[in-house]
């Protein structure tokens, strides 16, 4: 579903601040397949995801998402086959509209916007259903500005918005990384219902690697630019956030130095 | 002030009324601070008034013109933005400026007289009241239309599009909304709007001036901005109606001001009180002091 072939990103290019932020990614994910991103400050994950999004341009390189060739494809162009959700909870909607209103938006994602009122009774039931299924009251306050809603409350409407339509690809930029352990488990648990009742192909990254390794069918790690392992199937489902640790320090032969890492 | 003075204030008002509905769509709804309208005003009266004395066009079809030309320079503004990456600011200013030659170049001079032509208020003349009558309830009419119209625009697809494109361009692009045609089309109808009420100020008081657009994003800005920090505006609905009220607010404090003897103003000093209002408007804002509003800005964090 989502093939990068060779992708190379540099960033402040022929200047003193140049930084390799990928050094020739190869990365396919097939259909359906829930991959977790892991790795450290700089390591070149979210470049990745910011690649795949249309945000970081690659400097060589291509990127194919379906039957498409989207590697000069602006990120609105994309948005019809690939949703994203960002880290942080108020990127992911716009909080002088309405719950409904930011939906009426989502839905225009697939669905050609025009001239016809953006919100109607059709969308209102829809919301209100799928909004009902996170038992959190908010099917009750659809004509509330987002921004009265908290930082897991929104997130869990950004995570639902970036679901309507036939959207086939979903992007997760450490989507609970903002929010408390508890709202980011539950966050969590509302993404796998959702990425396995849709049959998503989805990409996670993420700063824990506990997250990492329970979430998902594969673990990528990136270092310094370039993916150090990929685990998936039996391999993946015994390992231990330690093994991941003594994993890295064979590929690499030094000791992780990032705390963020083993925390959470 | 007499009665006949206060027409005439609600007259410019519900005029500027339009002015201030544009400065909303770009300032408030797309975040796109637009100086092009010192030049869109007077485009807006130098194409009306060379349509309907040069041309010898009907005035309803010189005026609807003369917003499409509005329309083509906000267009022009918000493509050096988009496409070039000029600061908007700069770009705003860079056609405002090169309007002030095509304007002359228009009117073929600095200025074009709308005396003894038919223009959209000569409709009016057979009603058997006196235009200074019914010329603000024409006006009063139109803004207000414009308003619904817009309203509705901002409820569509298109305008829920634009107003994400402003409030939060990375979530409408992740939406698959394209941010620079937003900022093209809603500078353009800005600017249209603009052109607009540049049009019928000039049917108004007879004649089209190239000067006449000095200082008219002060007053589009001061209207949207003692309209909203006095009234509710929560909704679009309210904030538009708050939008027009600050216009006509805001050109009844200029004529009073003119109007007290006692701190002996001349009309030439309307630019130094429009200044002072705005900034004291703005402070107000800061300070948190409205009239009509509750305090709630506890209620807001």
């Amino acid at each position: 579903m989502i093939d990068l072939n060779n992708i190379h990103v540099t960033f402040n290019k022929d200047t003193p601040l140049e930084t390799r932020a990928l050094r020739g990614i190869d990365l396919h994910v097939p259909r359906n397949q829930f991959l977790t991103v892991i790795g450290s400050n700089g390591a070149g994950k979210s470049t990745a995801l910011n690649v795949m999004a249309g945000i970081a341009p690659a400097e060589q390189g291509s990127l194919r998402v379906g039957e498409f060739d989207m590697t000069d494809w602006p990120v609105h162009k994309r948005a019809p086959y690939i949703s994203r959700v960002f880290q942080d909870p108020k990127m992911g909607t716009c909080e002088d509209l309405t719950i409904l209103e930011n939906f009426a938006l989502a839905f225009g994602r697939t669905k050609p916007r025009g001239f016809r009122f953006a919100v109607d009774p059709a969308i209102r039931t829809t919301v209100a259903d799928r909004l009902a299924a996170l038992k959190l009251g908010l099917e009750d306050r659809l004509n509330d500005k987002v921004g009265l809603l908290s930082g897991g409350q929104r997130q869990a409407v950004s995570l639902l918005m970036a679901t309507t339509g036939e959207t086939q690809v979903l992007l997760l930029d450490e989507h609970t990384a903002a929010l408390d352990p508890k709202t980011a488990d539950f966050v969590l648990e509302i993404t796998n219902s959702i990425v396995k009742e849709l049959s998503l192909t989805a990409v996670m990254v993420t700063h824990s690697m506990a997250q990492a390794l329970h979430t998902g069918d594969r673990t990528i790690m990136f270092h310094q630019g370039r993916i150090i392992f990929d685990v998936s199937g039996e391999t993946r489902d015994k390992m231990q956030v330690e093994d991941l640790l003594h994993l890295f320090k064979r590929e690499q032969g030094e000791e992780l130095a990032d705390d963020s890492l083993l925390l959470g | 002030m007499s009665l006949y003075e206060l027409l005439g204030t609600l007259e410019t008002g519900f005029v500027f009324g339009l002015v201030a509905l544009g400065a909303y769509l770009t300032f408030k709804i797309l975040d796109f601070p637009d100086l092009t309208v010192e030049g869109s005003f007077p485009l807006g009266a130098a194409v009306a008034a060379a349509m309907i004395v040069q041309a010898d066009w009907n005035p309803w079809a010189a005026t609807g013109f003369a917003s499409l030309i509005g329309f083509v320079a906000g267009y022009a503004t918000a493509y050096l933005n988009v496409r070039f990456n000029i600061l908007h600011i700069l770009a705003g200013i860079l056609v405002a400026i090169s309007l002030y030659s095509i304007n002359l170049r228009i009117m073929n001079g600095p200025n074009e007289p709308l005396l003894n032509v038919t223009t959209v208020f000569s409709a009016f003349e057979d009603f058997g009241y006196p235009g200074y009558m019914i010329n603000p309830v024409f006006l009063g009419v139109v803004v207000i239309a414009v308003k619904l119209l817009l309203d509705a625009f901002l409820a569509t697809g298109w305008g829920m599009s634009m107003r994400a494109a402003g409030a939060n361009p990375a979530m409408a692009e992740a939406n698959g909304i394209n941010v620079g045609n937003m900022k093209l089309y809603g500078v353009g109808i800005a600017n249209g709007l603009t052109a607009l009420a540049g049009a019928l100020f000039a049917q108004i008081f007879g004649a089209a001036d190239a000067y006449m657009g000095i200082g008219v994003i002060i007053v589009g800005l001061a209207s949207v901005i003692v309209g909203m920090s006095i009234l509710p505006s929560r909704t679009i609905f309210l904030a538009t109606i708050a939008c027009i009220a600050g216009a006509v607010l805001y050109r009844l404090a200029v004529a009073v001001a003119l109007n007290a003897d006692f701190l002996g103003l001349r009309a030439s000093d309307v630019q130094m009180v429009t200044a002072g209002l705005v900034a004291l408007a703005l402070i107000i804002q800061q300070s948190g002091v409205s009239i009509f509003k509750k305090k709630n800005k506890e209620a807001d964090k």
